[in-house]
């Protein structure tokens, strides 16, 4: 078992490492996954002591603290009990070596073997790593990426170490010998201590059963690998898998806002955290259990912003909303799919208070809402499905933006007007005082739309309620405008909920989606999931509804079966 | 609605006639005292004159100076034309407005209480009040007013039960505007047209009103006004004082024909339907 207790690494004053607690089991694949510059390498260096900075705290492995060892000891800890395949295949190798003399590198000098022997070990080592025997005599000039990527694993096996940790095993490989390295580390993984080191979470998620992510020398969410892609629960574990390019994910791909700074106080991923609180600046949070993870946040990993709980709504007997119940996060966009008629736009006027619902709850940043104040409002907005009406004829677009200004009193006259012509700006619209005077009925479609949405922006609420916002546009602007929401989503933490039709636009720009037929909820959950795996009949419909640009159209699957069941049933008054 | 009253009157011809006519009256009104010799409640002993040189219109049964009472006359109808005007339409617009805006109980009363007022007669109410209270200038219009606000109201509420569910004061709640606001900005600038049409409405009941209480004889009589002439020339009409009768008469009419020809013009520019095709 490696353990590894109140771990600090600096190199001068640059604390590089910030107090690591870590436990590995024996025969435990751990990944430890973060952006470049967190400190990953590091402390894989620090586990075989090769660190050259100054270092604190305790590394335990089988009740040995290797970090107290003399540099005799530690060179027979390592390789024979913990090797590493580095991360720079070009340069991990001698140039002026044999790929087999260089396996043989370890055996020998720590005198395990008889030059015989370690010859004929070589021999089976390169056959288990997939390589042909020829290749012991090759220099690695003569050996591909791939195969000097097999040398190395080769001679971390050498001495047959109880601990491997492998740097970055795959960032330098195409994708097919990717897959066959990834094999070949999951097959030389079993029954030993692994530990995984990086930036690629696809190969945290194929070799590794726990995962660790370390930003900035601390470790800010650990637990299962499988849980902590499906559902990260830390702001920083989410950015990261939005950022990653990946075959399951659906939604455009996303940053992390700002870059990574050497934070003295306080929580470190705080300066591009975007639900910080004023104790984040001051205070380290505890890496502490959480249901079937342990999390460092002060505010308990990403907040729930807005939940509603079997919410009901009667137009006289039609039940617009029939038990209704979502679940927002900070910083997520849920879709809400479905056809006209569905009751979103209800859903969304009912969260705004617009309309009142017959029963249910609604929760709002933790606290039930009982009535909608101004300071609701700041905090969340709404983008109508009709900007044409929701733009008063009387005000030209500078008003317009103005107006939610001065209704929640925010800053002076000129302030007023500097935000409302930087959120103008942002949705990529002209400020110059001849469009700012323009009224809303002189403005193209697109125009209009953005001009709403500028004015749901300029108050930089937390939460947009947007109720078809691009319905009314060209493919072009609404894919600024989307860009623009998911940018903002990225920067502030914009939390989104996203009422449209428009199944392919749902599965680019949303986190979850909800699936509304006839006021209820039929399928919720990630949008890759249910777009891929589709659970209820009308799902199906609406996905074989969905715009696509192949011609084939006669397919059989193309008929809406449920669809017409249900028109079936309407007429028949069911 | 962006509604340009003035140049919309303006290009009507019975809203240029009226326009012209209230501006001359009102320029008299204003500049009464130097387009006079005597005051109006001066008397002297030359009673019942015939129109001269010294006395234009002649003189009164107590000798006051027919000419200076007619032009101070408009003071008062004009007066009592704006207060009115503005009074009632302010009421009914609050009313209205109000009633539309909170809904429930409250519209349920001040509906109920205008359907009361619509269904009184509301001159004879007037006329019975008035003769009990003989009521100075001020109290006049308060009277007046009271009893003119609810059709006007009835009218404003049903404009802002619509401009209620518009899109727009939808999204200025969401921006967390309360009620106050929704009316300052969103409401009373679509029923300024409307507001506009009911002042000229009430101003020119106002005048008939105040002239006819006059000639009942049931206000101050010290008041200089047009009614309390008619009334007192009545009396003599046996003397043959067409000098006297005849143009308080006309001045009145002239009053009322210019608040009704701009209230005429007014309606066709808040109203489209009503106006004639221009360019036909």
């Amino acid at each position: 078992m490696l353990k590894i207790n109140d771990l600090k690494v600096c190199y001068g004053n640059y604390r590089i490492l910030k107090g690591i607690d870590l436990e590995i089991r024996q025969g435990e694949v751990l990944s430890i996954v973060g952006e470049s510059g967190t400190g990953k390498t590091t402390l894989a260096l620090t586990l075989l002591g090769l660190c050259q900075g100054k270092v604190e705290g305790k590394v335990t492995l089988e009740d040995e603290n290797i970090l107290t060892l003399s540099e005799d000891e530690k060179r027979t800890l390592r390789w024979n009990k913990i090797s590493i395949v580095f991360q720079d295949v070009a340069r991990a190798l001698n140039p002026l070596m044999t790929a087999g003399e260089q396996i043989m590198e370890p055996m020998l000098e720590n005198k395990l073997y008889s030059l015989e022997k370690a010859k004929a070990r070589v021999l089976t080592l390169l056959k288990e790593v997939g390589l042909s025997q020829g290749c012991a005599d090759l220099y690695p000039h003569q050996l591909s990426g791939g195969e000097k990527q097999r040398v190395l694993i080769a001679m971390a096996l050498a001495n047959n170490p109880e601990v491997i940790i492998l740097d970055e095993p795959t960032s330098a490989l195409d994708a097919i010998t990717r897959v066959e390295i990834l094999k070949l580390l999951k097959k030389i993984a079993a029954g030993r201590t692994v530990i995984v080191v990086t930036h690629d979470l696809s190969v945290a998620a194929k070799l590794s059963q726990k995962m660790a992510v370390l930003y900035s020398g601390r470790i800010v969410e650990l637990g299962e690998t499988k849980k902590l892609l499906q559902n990260p629960k830390h702001p920083y574990t989410r950015g990261l898998l939005r950022s990653f390019p990946n075959m399951t994910t659906t939604k455009d791909l996303q940053g992390i806002p700002g870059r990574q700074e050497n934070v003295l106080e306080g929580c470190t991923f705080h300066p591009r955290c975007t639900q910080k609180i004023s104790r984040c600046e001051q205070e380290v949070p505890e890496l502490e259990q959480q249901a079937d993870r342990k999390i460092a946040c002060h505010r308990g990993g990403i907040v729930t912003l807005l939940e509603t709980r079997d919410l009901v709504k009667k137009y006289n007997r039609v039940k617009a909303l029939d038990k209704v119940s979502i679940e927002l996060v900070e910083g997520e966009t849920l879709a809400v799919v479905g056809q006209s008629g569905s009751g979103k736009t209800t859903l969304a006027k009912c969260l705004m208070g617009l309309e009142d619902s017959e029963s249910g709850e609604i929760f709002f940043n933790g606290s039930k809402l009982v009535n909608r104040k101004k300071e609701f409002y700041k905090q969340v907005q709404m983008i109508f499905q009709t900007p044409q009406e929701c733009i008063s004829h009387r005000l030209n677009v500078l008003d317009a933006v103005i107006e939610p200004l001065n209704i929640q009193g925010i800053g002076s006259r000129e302030e007023r007007k500097e935000m409302a012509k930087k959120a103008l700006q942002e949705v990529q619209l002209a400020v110059d005082d001849s469009f700012l005077k323009r009224y809303a009925h002189y403005l193209s479609g697109g125009e209009i739309q953005r001009v709403a949405i500028a004015r749901a922006l300029v108050i930089n609420p937390k939460l947009i309620i947007a109720d078809e916002p691009t319905s009314a546009l060209d493919a072009s602007v609404q894919a600024k405008i989307i860009r623009l929401l998911l940018d903002i989503q990225e920067k502030r933490g914009l939390t989104m909920l996203f009422i449209t039709h428009d199944i392919a636009l749902a599965r680019k720009i949303s986190d979850r989606v909800a699936v509304m037929l006839s006021g209820r909820i039929v399928e919720e959950g990630p949008t890759c999931e249910v777009f891929s795996s589709p659970q209820h009949p009308y799902t199906r419909d609406l996905l074989r509804a969905a715009p696509e640009l192949s011609s084939h159209y006669s397919q059989e699957t193309k008929t809406l079966q449920y669809c017409q069941v249900l028109k079936l049933q309407e007429r028949s008054g069911y | 609605m962006h509604v340009d009253y003035f140049n919309c009157v303006k290009k009507n011809n019975m809203g240029r006639m009226g326009l012209i006519l209230l501006v001359i009256i009102s320029t008299i009104a204003i500049f009464a005292p130097l387009l006079t010799f005597y005051h109006p409640a001066e008397t002297s002993p030359n009673t019942l004159q015939f129109p001269s040189a010294k006395h234009p219109l002649g003189t009164n049964d107590i000798g006051q100076d027919i000419l200076s009472r007619v032009l101070y006359g408009a003071r008062t109808t004009l007066v009592v034309a704006f207060l009115v005007g503005i009074t009632s339409t302010l009421l009914s617009a609050f009313l209205g407005g109000t009633a539309a805006l909170f809904g429930g109980l409250y519209e349920r009363i001040v509906m109920r209480i205008a359907d009361v007022f619509l269904t009184l007669p509301s001159i004879l109410v007037i006329i019975l009040i008035t003769s009990y209270v003989r009521p100075g200038l001020l109290m006049l219009v308060i009277v007046i007013s009271a009893f003119s606000w609810q059709g006007g109201a009835r009218v404003i509420r049903a404009q802002t039960l619509s401009l209620k569910n518009k899109a727009h004061i939808a999204a200025a709640r969401t921006f967390g505007a309360g009620n106050l606001y929704i009316l300052r900005k969103h409401i009373l600038p679509d029923l300024g047209p409307l507001m506009v049409a009911g002042f000229v409405q009430h101003a020119r009941r106002a005048v008939f009103m105040e002239a006819g209480l006059a000639f009942l004889g049931i206000c101050d009589p010290t008041t200089v006004s047009w009614g309390i002439m008619l009334n007192r020339a009545l009396e003599f009409a046996y003397l043959n004082v067409w000098y006297w009768l005849l143009p308080p008469g006309l001045a009145l009419s002239l009053t009322v024909l210019s608040f009704t020809f701009l209230g005429y013009a007014l309606e066709e520019t808040v109203n489209p339907r009503l106006r004639v095709k221009e360019n036909a």
